[in-house]
């Protein structure tokens, strides 16, 4: 089960004059605001007049909102960002543990000062290096707030040195993929990211492409994606949820499971399948999640009323 | 030698007269014996009542016995699974250190209590969680008990763990399972398992995919595999010993080589192929396990012959 109903993200300039209609339009389960450093003003008190504002804005159609900061200066950037509304920051660029104890430390301050509730505050990681992945399961469990694990494929392909062109039959970051899937779930977090090569071209593609690249994502371990454009959402919030036939299926699974319970049996067929206890296990997962998918959709059509 | 070629391992259920009653004659080289997901909750105290006499139904026919028991009751399932005859006690979704130690310790006294040798048992975690997998060198470092193979990383409950749905056409535990061999490897321990197959269907009985499995597993050198039908088993037997040809090519690279370091040399080549120090290692393995997969099946023979000529006596 995922953590978090967070589907589809996609990024807006906090300095974006249309940023509150385009959230709106959006449909994403979050909104993350890029900042900009004026660097003609002080920059920090820019920011701390926009925030409040843009948070608002963001969160308009019933989206949550993050905000985007680079990992090494992350303190400053924090005191210019947190208000309230904010589910959390993202830290780009994460290297090592000590980034995440040091902005912690900063968002439980600021917490304090602000009126925000202790530890409200989540802290989602951007990978984007070498010692980045080589690190992520300190860096994961450095601290209770780490919700989500991203990739940023284009970023971390040029740390790499990895061409962008998508000619490969084989994934190049296939395995930090499946290790990024591995630490978020062992910290009870989840990955977001994209299937190759979308994760990589970032182009704007047909329907059907689309949709099968966020099956695969999907398939992979991937609860969500950062979309490279608002054409994806749609397809991120319908693909990373459980089908209408999977939901059929496992409801099956279900009855089968429990008329077995009732003579005795914890393992028996369905076409041709074994169905035991981690099967309808999984069937009650996805049967909750996909509750909780329509209830998150639920209230982003309740905001879009209002 | 014998309780260590499990090229099937096949579970079996206690509680189910039709399984573990003919278990025997299916020609398993090991059964487990399952008080885990496949009995019911309300069936365990009756399932843990079965283990003794299912040791002895279940290897009847020179197969070896494994217990999988229950993470939650390692306290109730292991005083009726710790006996002479069990080789492995399998830990299921083990994710620290911890719970190995605690089921060392229990399993150490239930050994002196029950007439087993201390420490001849084996502890086997089995890696079913994200957590399980980021902590597998220090799971299989826990405690002093040998394990001899180790798979993990795959199946239904790892699966549900990660969210995903299983049966695609790509492999989607190519991290998990590499790093748990990976692990194993490092700590002298075997890796089992871990080779995608394509299975769209989920389906877990038909023979065909069975031979399709043997033949993909042996190409890539793994030597045991867990299955859920009888149908698996005398292909999985087949197919991950070595063939006649692998020994001859195995016996002439043994002999090469002998004869090559005589002459003070290190490389050289038998229809053109390179015999070198490393093929042949390569080939002392194969003979070795050639030979015990021949030993096994000898002793499957025979423990089978016995058996049914018992029961022919007694009816």
């Amino acid at each position: 089960m995922p953590p978090y109903i967070r589907r589809s993200l996609i990024c807006l300039s906090v300095d974006d004059p249309k940023l509150a209609e385009k959230a709106f339009e959006s449909w994403a389960d979050a909104i993350i605001l890029d900042i900009v450093k004026s660097p003609i003003q002080d920059w920090q008190q820019v920011l701390k007049a926009k925030m409040p504002t843009a948070i608002a804005a963001a969160a308009h159609g019933g989206a949550e909102v993050f905000v985007r900061l680079n990992a090494g200066t992350a303190q400053a950037e924090l005191e210019a960002t947190v208000f309230t509304g904010l589910t959390g920051v993202v830290l780009v660029g994460v290297g090592d543990r000590t980034e995440l104890v040091q902005a912690n430390e900063r968002l439980e301050v600021l917490e304090r000062e602000r009126g925000l509730a202790i530890g409200s505050v989540e802290i989602d990681l951007e990978i984007t290096t070498a010692q980045g992945v080589w690190n992520s399961l300190e860096i994961a469990r450095a601290s209770p707030r780490v919700g989500t694990m991203t990739i940023n494929e284009r970023a971390l392909y040029q740390h790499l040195e990895i061409p962008f062109e998508t000619t490969l039959e084989v994934e190049p970051i296939e395995f930090i993929k499946g290790q990024i899937i591995t630490v978020a779930t062992s910290v009870e977090s989840q990955a977001q990211g994209m299937s190759y090569p979308l994760c990589v071209s970032q182009n704007e593609v047909d329907e059907a492409t689309l949709t099968k690249a966020v099956r695969r994502a999907r398939d992979t371990g991937f609860k969500g994606v950062v979309c490279a454009h608002a054409s994806w959402v749609k397809a991120c919030n319908e693909g990373f949820r459980p089908s209408p036939a999977e939901v059929e299926y496992y409801r099956e699974v279900r009855e089968v499971f429990a008329e077995g319970l009732k003579r005795g049996l914890a393992s028996v067929p369905l076409n041709g399948k074994m169905i035991d206890v981690p099967v309808d296990l999984r069937a009650e997962v996805y049967l909750e999640w996909a509750d909780r998918v329509a209830l998150r959709d639920q209230q982003k059509i309740q905001a879009h009323q209002l | 030698m014998t309780h260590r070629v499990a090229r099937c391992t096949m579970f079996v259920t206690p509680t189910n007269p039709r399984f573990i009653d003919k278990a025997w004659t299916r020609g398993g080289d090991v059964y487990i014996l399952d008080i885990e997901d496949s009995i019911p909750l309300a069936e365990k105290a009756r399932c843990r009542s079965l283990i003794r006499e299912s040791i002895q139904k279940a290897n009847k026919g020179g197969a070896s016995i494994y217990v999988r028991i229950n993470k939650p009751f390692v306290d109730a399932d292991l005083p009726c699974s710790v006996w002479p005859g069990v080789d492995r006690i399998m830990l299921p979704k083990t994710e620290t250190a911890v719970e190995m130690q605690y089921a060392h310790a229990l399993m150490s006294q239930l050994e002196k209590d029950h007439g087993v040798p201390v420490g001849h048992i084996e502890l086997s975690p089995m890696i079913e969680t994200a957590l399980g997998v980021v902590n597998i060198h220090e799971i299989l470092s826990a405690t002093p008990r040998k394990i001899w193979s180790m798979g993990g990383g795959t199946g239904y409950d790892m699966a549900v763990n990660l969210g995903i749905e299983m049966f695609v056409d790509f492999d989607q535990y190519a991290y998990t399972s590499s790093y748990v061999a990976l692990a194993a490897m490092s700590l002298g321990i075997e890796a089992s398992g871990g080779v995608f197959i394509h299975n769209p269907t989920g389906r877990v009985d038909q023979r065909d995919h069975a031979i399709e499995e043997a033949e993909i597993l042996h190409a890539a050198g793994v030597r045991q595999i867990t299955a859920l039908h009888p149908n698996f088993i005398e292909p999985l037997c087949t197919g991950l010993a070595p063939t006649a040809d692998e020994m001859s090519w195995a016996q002439i690279v043994l002999e090469t080589y002998q004869e090559l370091t005589l002459a003070g040399e290190s490389v050289t080549t038998v229809n053109g192929k390179v015999v070198d120090c490393y093929e042949y290692e390569l080939a002392l393995k194969t003979l070795e396990w050639g030979r015990a997969c021949a030993e096994k099946d000898r002793f499957k023979d025979k423990a089978l012959a016995r058996s049914t000529a018992l029961l022919a006596a007694a009816s």
